[in-house]
């Protein structure tokens, strides 16, 4: 094949993938655009004659609107504030757990690392009902800290596997240069191996965030004071309220997507960006 | 080592509890009602006004919109044992409760009473909170299943309002008329009418045809009469299309329609006047319901219970004791969302105002002599949302209403043998 | 170290799952005392004669999982052998596939309920601008299944980055030595990629089973509540109906027990399946 041809072929099949590339994201990224679309449509209106990119009028009253009927500021702080405290409690447990695991035998680890997959495959549905009256007899009910609980064990065993992994890869000269200085293995996990799991503690700091930040079941089951709803119930009652008034669910479901869509967009580069995978899965 | 993880132990215990702390909410008197915005305006009203009288009393007002929603909320909090103090019940959802022992009877209180009386209240909306003759909870309304219409349609058709003692077929045709497709584009624009396909919307034409919902041993909706009522019913929409199909209803629902003038006729009850009171862009008003062989209509009462489980029965019978005095009542037959349960309050220019919307809120009033109630019985409620379910399916064309109601009467029968 | 996360292990997970399954032989509705009923509950759950909600929600939850788990694994892989490779904008076509995923529960159930509202909903305006037929979707008991499975196709991102994680694990060298001996791409796909992929795939596949017969959840609480006539009732809802309204814990809990059986005998049966392609490619 002769230099030209090559190069011909190669533009053609870059065109061709960027082609397919885009039309592929473009779907995936529809429903986004349509529900910000929608948001800003006028209340009341008969349905469209055909498909409307941007409605006309731009009502953007819908979010000053959406935030009058219900105290949905208020919802959105209650799920900053339960989100946020779980962050912190995550990192803690599920890294000291992850590094507890990282200085087992061999054996040791399996059997823990078998142990979270089990707990990864048990369905929450198995632990609905019961964790119900056992956080009534614990009192929990009607307040915050039944939906900050499952920090306490790391949020999830991924992020206990995901501190694992990543400090697993730390080298062992490091370890045994701390322990040689007599540091305990508290003062270990502190002063080594943190400061090098940068990337995981962002990612596992963000995923946990958006876990607790659109978490419905938990405020569902246990929050009666409306002081104390969560954005997920907050949107729930909008829906009660006015069951089909689609621009004002959507411009509610906006706020609550719009701070996850900021935050991916920080931690995405950590694990889809090029090559650069050995961020917090690395070789 | 040890001192950091009882440093860790110290801060998880300390998060725990004050976050614990956030919610607890054990002084105030909780009282939770449901309802649109425009009816919680009235019941903060109330509380508001209750305050300024007793200054010693703290109430907190819990809020839940939806009366699904509400169900569940009220349920876990009995099973978790800390309900509010007082709350607001329709009767159907009462009995199942009442039979529990969630609430403690107010029939002792209300006979110690000063302020009230049992016979101050329409005896129909007593009897549906009692059970064996005794009261348990105290209604705030009497409300029941009306015609809602928007005058400014009827206007352009040219046709007359509805009025007490219109025929089954007066509705039909009027409706038929009232149903136009404005725009020529094959889709209707406009509807003659528009209802939720559940039972206590179909109990009344059935009780005006000679039939009845239940016996003691079974729903009894399969029977002639009453399958001829039903049918009458589900032929709205599955023959003469005057209310919006499945489709339809679940793009935009009825009640939406005719909030934004494009259903001519909704069936309610008083419920909905505080939100239809802010629409500004037609008249309407309200009328009774159309007429079958008699002119039965459905009971729709909600009353304050207070819980057994409360720690603060006092003051919150002294709560309840005021928001069901003359006083009470007017504040929130003000905002239009009760039928007051007092004779004297009903009978005021507080609710038959005509200047303040409907203009015929006597239509209220008078159909009292002719409201009948559901059962009162353990599951009422669960035998509700079989019917509720056969009928939406029959409504919507996807079994005939033969099919549909025997197979809600073969399904709900367990539910009566259950009590047995 | 490991405490927190262990001991919450036990405390949220372990006894919630062990409690759930003997609340599953009694009769208890939360306000008064437990009664023991033996084998009661599931005789009613599985043979009552008249009311046949379990087996319908069984039946719609196994339809969800037997079209949705194939499509969302395929896809993945697909999008993930699409995506592995350098270039200007891969990063920005990878955030855009996951990027559905990061949607906040409720927020993502009201796009699609949106998406698909039969008179004002984009795909429908779509369809007729087309001349397509226009289903009822939501409406229509045929279709609103389908609404839930494809919204579970749109959210791949997880399974996308752990294939892409595997992909990327695969030496290049293996792939410059087979195109020596002269494979097709469809023979490298199938001798060196498949096999080497199989772990992730597996693992891929068995943990959708068990996420999908559970986070469906919200969005059917949300969408539809079982409507139209049971069509949408799928085990988590009718399982929190069970016991959080009609407050039978006894019969939710056998349900709970029912589903996790179902979801084991699933794995089980892909487990074996798996196994035997294993034998007979030993080489």
């Amino acid at each position: 094949m002769s230099i030209k041809q090559s190069t011909a072929r190669r533009t053609a099949r870059a065109v061709g993938f960027h082609a397919v590339s885009i039309l592929v994201s473009a779907l995936f990224v529809l429903p986004l655009i349509w529900m910000f679309a929608a948001s800003l449509r006028q209340p009341g209106l008969p349905p469209p004659r055909s498909i409307e990119w941007l409605p006309a009028p731009l009502v953007w009253s819908n979010y000053v609107r959406v935030f009058q009927i219900l105290p949905l500021g208020h919802y959105v702080f209650n799920s900053l504030l339960v989100a946020g405290a779980t962050v912190p409690i995550t990192l803690i447990t599920a890294s000291l757990a992850g590094f507890a695991m990282a200085q087992l035998s061999r054996r040791g680890q399996d059997r823990l690392i078998i142990l979270s997959v089990i707990l990864l495959i048990i369905p929450t549905t198995a632990v609905w009902l019961a964790r119900f009256i056992l956080f009534r007899s614990l009192g929990l009910f009607n307040t915050h800290a039944a939906l900050i609980a499952p920090s306490i064990m790391g949020s999830s065993p991924l992020f206990v596997l995901l501190f694992f992994w990543s400090f697993r890869r730390i080298p062992l000269e490091l370890y045994e240069a701390a322990r040689m200085d007599g540091a305990s293995p508290l003062n270990i996990w502190w002063r080594v191996a943190l400061p090098l799991s940068g990337a995981t503690i962002v990612v596992v700091s963000i995923l946990t965030f958006l876990l607790y930040w659109g978490d419905f079941i938990t405020p569902l089951f246990y929050l009666k004071s409306q002081t104390l709803y969560t954005l997920p119930v907050g949107l729930r009652q909008l829906q009660e309220l006015d069951r089909t008034n689609w621009p004002l669910l959507l411009a509610g479901s906006v706020v609550m997507t719009l701070p996850a869509v900021l935050l991916f967009a920080v931690v995405q580069r950590f694990f889809l960006q090029e090559n650069r995978l050995t961020g917090i899965y690395g070789q | 080592m040890r001192n950091q993880l009882i440093n860790f132990g110290l801060l998880m215990i300390v998060l725990f509890t004050s976050a614990c702390g956030l919610g607890n909410t054990s002084d105030p008197v909780t009282f939770m009602v449901f309802g649109e915005p425009a009816e919680l305006k009235a019941y903060q009203d109330l509380v508001d006004a209750f305050q300024k009288q007793n200054t010693d009393i703290a109430i907190e007002l819990i809020h839940i919109p939806s009366q699904g929603d509400y169900r569940k909320r009220l349920a876990a909090d009995l099973v978790g044992g800390e309900p509010a103090d007082v709350v607001l019940i329709n009767y159907r959802r009462f009995s199942g409760l009442a039979l529990k022992n969630a609430f403690e009877p107010l029939g002792p209180y209300l006979e110690k009473s000063s302020e009230l009386k049992y016979n101050d209240f329409y005896a129909l909306s007593m009897r549906a909170f009692s059970i064996n003759e005794q009261v348990v909870c105290i209604p705030q309304n009497s409300s029941s299943l009306v015609t809602y219409y928007n005058k400014d349609l009827f206007d352009a058709a040219d046709l007359p309002y509805p009025i007490a003692g219109w025929a089954w077929d007066d509705f039909i045709s009027t409706a038929k008329a009232l149903t136009l497709d404005t725009d020529q584009d094959g889709r209707i624009d406009q509807y003659g009418a528009g209802v939720e396909p559940i039972l206590i919307r179909v109990a009344p034409f059935i009780w005006q045809n000679g039939g009845k919902v239940s016996s003691e041993r079974a729903l009894t909706l399969a029977d002639p009469l009453e399958l001829e009522a039903v049918q009458w019913f589900v032929d709205w929409q599955v023959k003469h299309h005057i209310v919006p199909d499945a489709v339809e209803e679940k793009a935009e629902s009825s009640e939406s329609r005719f909030i934004n003038g494009r259903t001519a006729i909704y069936f309610n009850s008083r419920r909905f006047v505080p939100t239809f009171r802010e629409i500004t862009t037609f008249d309407w008003d309200v009328a009774p319901l159309p007429v079958g062989r008699s002119e039965f209509t459905i009971l729709h009462s909600d009353a304050y219970c207070l819980t057994s489980a409360s720690q603060n029965k006092e003051s919150a019978w002294t709560f309840i004791e005021f928001a069901n005095s003359a006083t009470g009542q007017k504040i929130v037959a003000q905002s239009g969302r009760t039928v007051p349960s007092l004779i004297q309050v009903a009978e005021s220019e507080s609710f038959l105002d005509p200047n303040a919307k409907p203009e015929h809120s006597s239509v209220f009033i008078d159909v009292i002599p002719f409201t009948l109630r559901l059962p009162q019985q353990a599951n009422w409620a669960d035998i509700e949302e079989i019917c509720d379910e056969e009928l939406q399916r029959a409504f919507y064309g996807n079994a005939t209403v033969m099919e549909a109601m025997q197979s809600a009467v073969s399904r709900a029968l367990p539910l009566f043998t259950e009590n047995e | 170290m490991l405490m927190p996360y262990l001991l919450g292990a036990v405390v949220l997970v372990g006894l919630p799952a062990l409690l759930s399954l003997i609340l599953a032989f009694t009769r208890y509705d939360g306000m008064s005392a437990p009664v023991w009923v033996g084998w009661f509950n599931f005789r009613i759950v599985l043979a009552n004669p008249v009311d046949l909600l379990f087996p319908i929600s069984l039946y719609n939850t196994l339809y969800f999982i037997i079209l949705a788990v194939p499509m969302r694994v395929l896809s993945a892989l697909a999008l993930a052998m699409w995506l592995n490779r350098r270039g200007r904008g891969v990063g920005l076509y990878r955030t855009a596939v996951y990027l559905p995923t990061i949607i906040p529960d409720v927020a993502y159930a009201l796009i699609w309920m949106w998406i698909f509202n039969p008179l004002y909903g984009p795909l429908n305006l779509i369809l007729t601008a087309l001349g397509l037929p226009t289903p009822g979707w939501l409406a229509d008991a045929e279709f609103a299944k389908l609404v839930f499975v494809v919204m579970a196709a749109f959210q791949i991102g997880e399974g996308f980055v752990v294939l892409l994680a595997g992909l990327q694990n695969i030496p290049p060298e293996y792939y410059a030595a087979a195109a020596v001996d002269g494979g097709s791409t469809w023979q490298q796909f199938r001798y060196i990629t498949l096999p080497l992929l199989a772990p992730w795939l597996l693992l891929l596949t068995l943990r959708d089973i068990i996420l999908s017969s559970q986070n469906i959840f919200t969005a059917n609480f949300i969408m539809t509540n079982g409507d139209p006539y049971y069509s949408t009732l799928f085990l988590p809802l009718l399982i929190y109906e069970e016991a959080f309204d009609r407050m039978h814990f006894g019969p939710g809990s056998a349900m709970t027990v029912l589903l996790g059986i179902v979801t084991a005998a699933l794995i089980g049966f892909i487990l074996s399946i798996v196994g035997n392609w294993g034998e007979t490619h030993v080489d």
